[in-house]
């Protein structure tokens, strides 16, 4: 038995990796990664006073058909009761003590800001049913739940699906200036050697079938190449994307770390960070970033040490030289 | 002179037909660097390579080659043919070294 | 085929040629090094873009007299120093692998028959 407030709630401080839940598809992948548990929990928190008491606690539960409440005073959090607690209190007899006496103190919290994927990590790692989420102040401000979770990435996944749907493609490089879309997205991992290319190929296979103008073509090919071997090889593994519209394809490759710290000399010639071992799978001679400016109308590159990278290249499809 | 000639001048095994096995081949690079292979901007190029990976055939691909040939005798991995597949990239392997291969090749496209 | 011959006959650049009397019997075009110890053969002059100590090892290794950068790729002091220690003699082109190969095969088929 805890005593009451004498151990302030846990926020376990081992970060988990982002997207470690191995086998999501990507667009749940950049959801769970891009949602914050403050998106997806349940603010409005039905809560008790230390002082309200363990019947009190049960009859709240019967009646919202939660399976915990929290305590908490003016926003202070103290515990949680959950249904074990009232059952523990129930056989005790200690039903009608107070709340404060009988709560659960030794909790896992989740901080509102963080991505929704860590809450996925601690659900999975705790088994616990839900879990309180405090905000930057410590105060409770809302609970979040596997249900939570399951409704918001339904509701945002048929938002996407329904964007994805809505874009209306046609026959590329005719005049048809901001009436062709094309998105796709391909999730890229570190040393995924067996898939290195894989997106790029594709790439180039639908720009084929949409007919581009073949020196465009190659010249986008190039671009997502490059930039996804540069995932693959130099990066901890991140997003490869490229679109069409208005008359311009733009590759664009988003990665997570470790961040490149003077940009300017990556993208000269014969710079390399790659392994030995990298470089006889053929790899390696240099970043590519060289040959992707060379390639691209635009070439833009965001990048700081210890956090994400991310390079952009763009391809004029419209008018000029092919 | 098509792939399927460099393949003969070659004494090659074409293991994978792929698209190309009838074009013409313009330029040949003989090259072990990928990176190297992106810069080049010759459409239907031959190459000729050392490196025995999936890379080769997925830069190929990129850079439009109108086929690959292995050398050296190499083996080679079997994802290789899968991938040569999937892309329809005419893939062959020469016991020649590169150097020699170079050489033949040269020699068939212009006969003394 | 001396070095000084195949150099004459094929307009490399001469970087750094120890002896110019140094016999070349032949060519062998890899940029992997695995590849040249593999099956680099003694006495073939190396052609390849890989222009780094390395590669002066690998020609020490399998006994190869000269290693011709092509390309027009630079030669970093540190390889110069190492070819220097070995006796191993630097070239230099600006044309590629293939070519490369082609002006080497004519020079030492025209020195075989010479």
């Amino acid at each position: 038995m805890n005593a009451p407030g004498s151990q302030p709630p846990v926020v376990p401080d081992d970060r988990p990796e982002l997207g470690e839940t191995g086998n999501d598809p990507l667009v749940l992948l950049e959801l769970i990664q891009r949602l914050k548990v403050r998106d997806v929990m349940t603010p409005d928190l039905v809560t008790l006073p230390r002082a309200a008491s363990m019947q009190q606690a049960q009859e709240l539960m019967r009646q919202k058909k939660i399976s915990g409440v929290p305590v908490e005073e003016n926003g202070r959090f103290f515990g949680l009761v959950s249904i074990d607690d009232i059952i523990r209190a129930l056989v005790a007899g200690t039903i009608h003590e107070s709340c404060g006496r009988h709560m659960t103190t030794k909790l896992v919290v989740l901080e509102d800001d963080m991505p929704l994927s860590f809450a996925l990590r601690y659900f999975d790692r705790y088994h616990y049913g839900r879990f309180p989420v405090l905000n930057r102040d410590r105060r409770l401000v809302g609970i979040i739940c596997q249900r939570d979770i399951n409704r918001a990435l339904l509701v945002e996944l048929t938002r996407e699906l329904q964007r994805l749907e809505s874009a209306s493609v046609q026959r590329g490089g005719e005049g048809a200036a901001g009436s062709l879309y094309l998105l796709r997205e391909f999730p890229i991992c570190k040393y995924d050697f067996e898939n290195a290319g894989k997106a790029a190929n594709q790439i180039k296979q639908v720009l084929q079938e949409k007919q581009f103008a073949s020196k465009v073509i190659r010249r986008i090919a190039v671009a997502a190449y490059e930039l996804e071997i540069n995932l693959c090889v130099h990066s901890d593994g991140g997003v490869l994307s490229w679109q069409v519209s208005s008359g311009r394809a733009e590759v664009i490759a988003r990665d997570a770390g470790p961040g490149i710290e003077d940009v300017e000399w990556a993208c000269r010639d014969g710079t390399s960070t790659a392994n030995e071992w990298i470089r006889s799978l053929g790899f390696g001679a240099g970043m590519g970033l060289v040959n992707v400016r060379r390639v691209s109308d635009e070439f833009e590159i965001t990048s700081k040490k210890g956090s994400g990278t991310t390079v952009k290249a763009v391809i004029y499809i419209e008018g000029g030289a092919a | 002179m098509t792939m399927s000639e460099v393949a003969e001048v070659l004494q090659a095994e074409v293991l994978v037909k792929g698209d190309g096995l009838l074009r013409r081949v313009g330029h040949v690079m003989a090259s072990d660097l990928m990176s190297d292979v992106l810069l080049v901007d010759e459409e239907d190029m031959l190459l000729l390579t050392s490196l025995a990976s999936d890379q080769v055939l997925r830069t190929a691909q990129i850079v439009g080659a109108v086929g690959v040939v292995v050398v050296n005798g190499k083996p080679l991995p079997s994802s290789m043919v899968n991938v040569a597949n999937d892309l329809h990239m005419t893939l062959a392997t020469s016991r020649l070294s590169k150097y020699d291969a170079c050489v033949a090749v040269h020699a068939a496209r212009h006969p003394l | 085929m001396t070095l000084g011959t195949l150099i004459g006959a094929c307009g490399w650049e001469a970087v750094q040629v120890p002896d110019l009397n140094a016999e070349a019997t032949g060519a062998y075009t890899s940029d992997l090094l695995s590849d040249v110890m593999a099956h680099g053969p003694e006495g073939a002059v190396l052609i390849t873009v890989q222009n780094h100590t390395n590669t002066v090892a690998v020609c020490t290794l399998v006994g190869a007299p000269a290693i011709l950068v092509v390309h027009g790729r630079e030669i970093p002091d540190d390889m110069r120093e190492a070819a220097a220690r070995e006796g191993i003699a630097l070239l230099r082109t600006k044309d590629d692998q293939f070519n490369a190969s082609l002006k080497m095969g004519r020079a030492l088929a025209a020195g075989k028959q010479g």
